[in-house]
C-alpha cells in the first residue's frame, strides 16, 4: 500500500488506541451508571496491547494492518466487547483488500462495514443506544462533507460535531442492548458509554488530523 | 460455601489432569488450550467434532470426549466461553481431512468466540462449520443470549453427529444431521438451589427454603419465574407442559408449529443439575414417563443422570427428543467416553 494511505490508517488506529488509554477511568465510570463498569478498561487492554506491539504489526497491506489489529484485541479482550471490536477492525480490513491508495469513498466503505461488523456481532441496530448511535451518523456527516466539496479536514470536523450531538440526544433512550439495557428504564438520562467514547475518538481523530 | 478447592485459579486445569491421569492411552491434555482431545484424534477418515463452553457442567463437554462422541472440547473457565485462542489452537490440531465441525450452545459469548474462530480458521485454509443448539423453551431471551439457550438437549445432537461422524459421514451432512437433531429436542430446567463458582465462593444466587427457580439456564441464569416449592409431580407437570406446548418463534411475530404430537415416540431425559441425588431423578423420571404414556406418547428410551450440570446446584432439566429409525440407529450406536466406563 502506498506510504500515506497506509499512514492515514495508522494515524486513525493510533489516536483510537490513545484516546482508551487516556480514558480509561472515565469510560468505565459512564459505563458503571448502568452497565457492568468493565467497558473503559476492556479497551484499555485491547489498545493497550496494540500500543505495546505497535512496530511488529504486519505493515505490508492496510488490510494485513488492521487484521493484524482485530487479532491483538480478539487476544486481549473478553467476551462480547472483544467480538464486537475485533469485527469492526476486520470487517474495515477486509473492505480496503487489494487496495494500493485509499480513496475517501474507500474509507467511508471501510468505517460503514465495520459499523455491519459490530452490529453483526453486537446484535443491534441504530436507536439500540450503543456507539453505533454515534459512530454510523458521524459517517454520514463524513461522506456529506466530502460529497459537497469539503476537504478532509471539514470531513472529520463534521463527523466529530455529529458524533458528539449523537452521544448526547442518545442519552435520553433506553438501552436495548448491552448489559445496560437490563436496566430498562433506569438507563435513560444516562450516557451510552460506548457512544461518548466514539464521540471522544472522533475528536482526537479531527485535532490529530489538524496537526498533521 | 464448602468445596475442594486449592487455588480457584487452577479449578479448571486440575480438574482436566485427572480427566487425562484418569484414562491413559484414550485422553490427551494440552494445558495451553485447557483441550481435552481423543489420543486417537485427528483422524483424516472422520470429521473432527468439538465443543467449547465454559467449564462447571461436566460431564458436558470434557467428559464426553471419546469415540462416538466429541474428538475433543475446549472449554474456557467456570462458566466463561473459552477465550478464542483456545477455539482456534485447538482446531488446528484437531484438524483432519474431512473437516472440523463445532458444536455450540447458543449462549452470546460461546457464539462469538466460535464465530470469530471459525473466520481465522478460514483465512488458514481449514475447513470449520458449525451447529448451533438451542433447545431451551424457557425463555426467548436472558442475561447471557440472544435467542434461545441451548442446554441439556445438546447431548442428543453431540451422540447422534458423533455417531455418523464414526460412520464417515461428510461436514455438511453432519451439519444438516446437527440442525435437524436441534429441531426435535425441547428442554426445560429448573432449580431449587444456586450454585457458587469456585473463584466467586458465594452462590451466584440464593432461593428461599419454599422458592423454586422455574425455567433456568445452564448457569442460573434466571428463567421464567420463581415460585413456591410445590411436589414433584407438579413440578413436572409444569415442565411437560411447557415442552409439549412450546411453540418456537421463527421470526418476531410467527411462531413454528409445537413439534410433539400425539403417537410421537420420544427418548426421555431427566437431567441432574450437579446436586440432585440419582434417586430423586428416577422418582422424577418414573412420573414423566407415566404422564407422557398417559398422553399418547411411546417413551422410546430412557437418559437419566447427569449430561450437562451446574456445578452443584440442585434441581434438574427434562428433555424430549422425538425419535425416527435414523435417529434411534445413531443414538444407539456405541460410544465410549471417559466416565460411564465399567
Amino acid at each position: 500500500m502506498a506510504g500515506s494511505s497506509l499512514e492515514k490508517i495508522e494515524l486513525v488506529v493510533r489516536t483510537i488506541a490513545q484516546t482508551s488509554m487516556d480514558n480509561e477511568k472515565y469510560f468505565t465510570d459512564l459505563d458503571g451508571v448502568v452497565g457492568d463498569g468493565d467497558f473503559g478498561t476492556s479497551l484499555a487492554s485491547g489498545f493497550g496491547a496494540i500500543l505495546e506491539q505497535w512496530d511488529s504489526l504486519d505493515r505490508t497491506t492496510g488490510e494485513s494492518f488492521l487484521l493484524g489489529c482485530a487479532k491483538i484485541i480478539s487476544r486481549n479482550i473478553g467476551g462480547t466487547s472483544g467480538s464486537i471490536w475485533r469485527a469492526a477492525f476486520r470487517s474495515a480490513g477486509k473492505s480496503i483488500s487489494g487496495k494500493e491508495t485509499l480513496t475517501w469513498e474507500d474509507v467511508v466503505t471501510m468505517f460503514r462495514n465495520a459499523a455491519e461488523g459490530i452490529m453483526d456481532r453486537g446484535g443491534a441496530d441504530l436507536g439500540d443506544k450503543t456507539l453505533l448511535d454515534a459512530l454510523v451518523p458521524a459517517v454520514d456527516a463524513f461522506e456529506k462533507e466530502m460529497k459537497n466539496g469539503g476537504n478532509t479536514q471539514q470531513a472529520v470536523d463534521a463527523a466529530a460535531k455529529t458524533a458528539r450531538e449523537q452521544a448526547e440526544v442518545s442519552k435520553a433512550w433506553i438501552a436495548k442492548r448491552g448489559r445496560a439495557a437490563y436496566t430498562g428504564e433506569r438507563s435513560k438520562d444516562t450516557y451510552d458509554a460506548g457512544a461518548v467514547a466514539v464521540a471522544v475518538m472522533v475528536e482526537n481523530i479531527a485535532l490529530r488530523a489538524i496537526q498533521n | 460455601m464448602k468445596k475442594f478447592v486449592n487455588d480457584p485459579k487452577q479449578f479448571v486445569p486440575e480438574m482436566l489432569k485427572g480427566i487425562q491421569l484418569a484414562n491413559p492411552g484414550k485422553i490427551s491434555y494440552v494445558p495451553d488450550y485447557n483441550l481435552i482431545m481423543r489420543a486417537d484424534a485427528p483422524n483424516d477418515n472422520k470429521v473432527s467434532i468439538v465443543q467449547g463452553s465454559g467449564s462447571g457442567h461436566e460431564p458436558a463437554h470434557v467428559m464426553i470426549v471419546g469415540k462416538g462422541m466429541l474428538d475433543g472440547a475446549c472449554p474456557g473457565d467456570v462458566f466463561a466461553a473459552p477465550p478464542i485462542d483456545y477455539v482456534v489452537e485447538s482446531s488446528k490440531l484437531l484438524n483432519s481431512a474431512k473437516g472440523v465441525l463445532h458444536i455450540v450452545n447458543n449462549y452470546t459469548g460461546d457464539r462469538a468466540a466460535f464465530r470469530d474462530a471459525a473466520e481465522e480458521l478460514e483465512d488458514e485454509g481449514i475447513v470449520v462449520k458449525t451447529i448451533f443448539v438451542d433447545d431451551d423453551v424457557a425463555v426467548k431471551d436472558s442475561l447471557y443470549t440472544v435467542g434461545r439457550r441451548g442446554v441439556a438437549g445438546n447431548f442428543f445432537v453431540i451422540k447422534a453427529v458423533g455417531a455418523a461422524a464414526e460412520q464417515g459421514a461428510s461436514l455438511d451432512e453432519l451439519v444438516a444431521l446437527g440442525d435437524r437433531v436441534n429441531n426435535v429436542i425441547r428442554s426445560m430446567g429448573m432449580a431449587l438451589t444456586g450454585c457458587a463458582p469456585p473463584a466467586k465462593g458465594d452462590p451466584i444466587f440464593t432461593l428461599a427454603e419454599n422458592e423454586i427457580e422455574m425455567g433456568v439456564g445452564i448457569h442460573g441464569e434466571p428463567g421464567r419465574a420463581r415460585q413456591e416449592l410445590t411436589s414433584a409431580n407438579e413440578i413436572v407437570d409444569q415442565m411437560l407442559e411447557a415442552i409439549l406446548t412450546d411453540r418456537k418463534p421463527i421470526s418476531e411475530t410467527e411462531t413454528a408449529a409445537p413439534i410433539f404430537n400425539e403417537g410421537d415416540e420420544v427418548a426421555l431425559m431427566i437431567n441432574g443439575l450437579g446436586g440432585t441425588p440419582i434417586s430423586e431423578l428416577y422418582l422424577l423420571y418414573g412420573y414423566a414417563h407415566q404422564q407422557l404414556e398417559a398422553k399418547g406418547f411411546k417413551v422410546w428410551r430412557s437418559y437419566v443422570g447427569e449430561y450437562c450440570t451446574s456445578l452443584e446446584m440442585a434441581g434438574m432439566s427434562i428433555t424430549l427428543c422425538k425419535v425416527d429409525d435414523e435417529l434411534k440407529e445413531l443414538l444407539l450406536a456405541p460410544a465410549e467416553i471417559p466416565i460411564r466406563v465399567f
